[in-house]
C-alpha cells in the first residue's frame, strides 16, 4: 500500500526581515499531533510578539489537551461540513482569539492597544488536511507542480475583490492593503474559518506570514519548493529569497511535505509520522 | 461609453457598460443588472441607446424608477444622472476611471497606516465595511429557490450504504477511517477519489490514490460535476444527482 510508506517531512523558518526591528511572527510545530500553526502579531513592539505567541502557543496546547480528553469542550458553535478535526481547531483559535483579547484589554492604555494577530494552522488526520485561518496569513497547496491558495485572507482588499468591487490588480496597487478585517484580540468573538483538503502522497503544504508572499510571486515560490530537496531547505530558501526581494516585513514558512520515506531522510527536523500500515 | 454604475448606499456593487445591446435591470436572474430585492420587479427597466442618445425605460414597474429623484417612464440619460430604483442606485457615467477614484472615496476616511504595518478596521469603520459587503452579498446571492440536494447513487459496487448526500467540503471516496463513501474489501485504497465543495455550492472530482473517470473519461485535474454524471472509480460505480 502506496500511502503506508510516506512521512510529514517538515521545515520552519521566521525571520525579521530587512526593515523591521522585531519579529512579531511566531509558529509552532507540534508533529505529535500533526498540528502545524503560525501567526503574525500586530500592535507593535511587545504587544504584537506577545500576540502571535499566545496564538500559536494557546492553539497547541488546547488540541493537545482535547488529544488527552476528547471530552473537552468545543468553545463556540460547531462548523457543518467539517470533520471534528477541524473543528477542535477552530475551538483552538476562538480560545486564542478570547486570551488575546483579555490581554489586550488587561494592559493598560497605550501597550495593548491595537494588539492583535493573525493565525493559520493545518493539522492532519488520515486522508486529509484540515486548515483553519483568520487574518491574512496563508496556506498553500503545491501539488502536481501546481501552487494552489487553500486560504482567503481576511483583508479589506482581499474581500473587495471577492466581491467584485475592485480587480486583483487594483487590489495590488491599493494603499489599503495592511488593513484587517479579521484578526484574533479584536473582539471578544472570531470567525474562524476552516476547510479540509485531500493528503495525497508529494503534497507539499506552505504556512505563511504575509511578509512571504508580499515579496515572492506565486511562480517564484513554487520553483523553490519545486528545486528544493527538502522541507527544511524549502523553508530557508523562501525565507532567503523574500528578504533578497525586499524583506520589509517579518517572514516566516513552515514546510510540510508529504513524500515517501527516502527523501525524509535528508531533512534536519524532519520527523516520520503517519507511516500508518495498511493491511494491503 | 457610457457606463451604469450599480450602487448601495456608498457601495459599489457592479458596474456595466452600455454597448450595442440594451441593459435590462430587474430581480431576475437573465438581466443584464440583477438586483434581487422584492422591491425591484423581475423585468424593471432597460437602458439603451437610441439615435446616438442613452434612453431609460421603465416597464411599468410597482415601485417605479427614479430619476434624480423624479419617477420616470421614459427619459434621456446624461453622465452623472443618478437612477434610483428601489433602495439601489445606479449613476450613469462616461468615465472608464470612476472605479478606482470610487473606491479611494469611500477608503479615505479609514486610517491610512504606515506602509507594511497591519492594523485592524477599526469598530465603526468594519461595521460599515461589513454593511457594505452583507448589502453586496444581497444582490450577488441567487433567489431564494429550492434547496438543493446533492447525492451519489451507488450503480456498482461494495460501499456501507446505497446513496450518500453530499454536505462536507471534502468527501472522501475510499477505505479511510474518514472516508464517506467507504469501500469494503481488502485491495481498495484508502482514498480513491476526492470530492470537494467550492463556495459556489459547486461540487469537483479529483484524483487521489487512483484517477476516476467520468461518464468514461479519466479525471486527473479537478472537474466540476453535473446531475447525472457517473462516477468510476476503484470497482465501483457512482452516479451524481442533484435533486430538488
Amino acid at each position: 500500500m502506496e500511502r503506508g510508506g510516506s512521512v510529514m517531512e517538515v521545515g520552519a523558518r521566521s525571520d525579521t526581515g530587512r526593515v523591521r526591528e522585531n519579529n512579531e511572527d511566531s509558529f509552532r510545530l507540534a508533529p505529535e499531533l500533526d498540528l502545524f500553526v503560525l501567526s503574525d502579531g500586530m500592535g507593535g513592539l511587545e504587544s504584537g510578539e506577545r500576540a502571535s505567541r499566545l496564538a500559536t502557543e494557546i492553539t497547541v496546547t488546547h488540541c493537545r489537551d482535547a488529544q488527552a480528553d476528547a471530552a473537552l469542550a468545543v468553545f463556540g458553535k460547531q462548523i457543518e461540513g467539517v470533520s471534528d478535526v477541524c473543528n477542535r481547531l477552530a475551538s483552538a483559535i476562538r480560545l486564542a482569539n478570547q486570551e488575546i483579547y483579555q490581554a489586550a484589554q488587561a494592559s493598560d492604555g497605550k501597550s495593548g492597544k491595537g494588539m492583535g494577530a493573525t493565525i493559520v494552522a493545518v493539522r492532519f488526520l488520515e486522508d486529509r488536511a484540515c486548515i483553519a485561518h483568520v487574518g491574512d496569513s496563508r496556506a498553500y497547496l503545491f501539488r502536481d507542480e501546481q501552487l494552489s491558495q487553500l486560504t482567503e485572507d481576511h483583508s479589506f482588499v482581499a474581500e473587495q475583490v471577492r466581491r467584485g468591487i475592485i480587480t486583483l490588480e487594483q487590489a495590488g496597487r491599493s494603499r489599503m492593503q495592511n488593513v484587517l478585517t479579521r484578526a484574533l484580540g479584536v473582539e471578544q468573538n472570531v470567525d474562524v474559518e476552516v476547510t479540509e483538503e485531500l493528503l495525497r502522497e508529494g503534497d507539499t503544504y506552505l504556512l505563511c506570514s504575509d511578509g512571504l508572499f508580499r515579496e515572492l510571486s506565486e511562480p517564484q515560490i513554487a520553483g523553490i519548493l519545486q528545486e528544493a530537496t527538502g522541507a527544511q531547505e524549502a523553508a530557508d530558501s523562501l525565507v532567503e529569497q523574500a528578504n533578497h526581494a525586499g524583506g520589509g516585513d517579518n517572514i516566516t514558512a513552515i514546510v510540510l511535505r508529504y513524500a515517501p520515506k527516502a527523501a525524509g531522510a535528508l531533512s534536519k527536523i524532519g520527523r516520520w509520522f503517519k507511516a500508518s500500515e495498511d493491511a494491503s | 461609453m457610457s457606463k451604469l454604475v450599480l450602487k448601495f448606499e456608498t457601495a459599489i456593487l457592479k458596474e456595466v457598460a452600455v454597448g450595442q445591446q440594451e441593459v435590462s435591470i430587474g430581480r431576475s436572474p437573465d438581466n443584464g443588472i440583477v438586483i434581487d430585492n422584492p422591491a425591484i420587479s423581475s423585468y424593471h427597466a432597460r437602458v439603451f441607446h437610441e439615435d446616438g442618445r442613452l434612453m431609460l425605460q421603465d416597464f411599468g414597474s410597482l415601485n417605479g424608477t427614479f430619476v434624480n429623484g423624479q419617477r420616470v417612464k421614459m427619459v434621456t440619460l446624461k453622465p452623472g444622472d443618478s437612477v434610483g430604483i428601489g433602495k439601489h442606485t445606479i449613476v450613469v457615467t462616461d468615465s472608464v476611471e470612476v472605479r478606482a477614484t470610487k473606491l479611494d472615496d469611500a477608503t479615505v476616511k479609514l486610517a491610512v497606516p504606515k506602509i507594511n504595518e497591519t492594523v485592524m478596521l477599526d469598530t465603526k469603520d468594519r461595521r460599515e465595511f461589513l454593511r457594505q459587503v452583507a448589502a453586496v452579498g444581497e444582490s450577488a446571492q441567487p433567489a431564494p429557490g429550492r434547496m438543493k440536494l446533492p447525492t451519489l447513487v451507488v450503480l456498482k459496487g461494495s460501499t456501507d450504504r446505497s446513496e450518500y448526500t453530499l454536505t462536507d467540503k471534502l468527501t472522501v471516496v475510499g477505505k479511510s477511517a474518514m472516508a464517506t463513501v467507504k469501500l469494503k474489501g481488502w485491495f481498495k485504497p484508502k482514498a480513491a477519489a476526492q470530492i470537494n465543495r467550492r463556495d459556489d455550492d459547486s461540487y469537483y472530482i479529483g484524483p487521489a490514490d487512483k484517477v476516476p473517470s467520468v461518464n468514461g473519461t479519466p479525471i486527473t485535474h479537478p472537474t466540476k460535476l453535473a446531475s447525472g454524471d457517473v462516477i468510476e472509480v476503484a470497482g465501483v460505480e457512482l452516479q451524481f444527482v442533484v435533486r430538488d
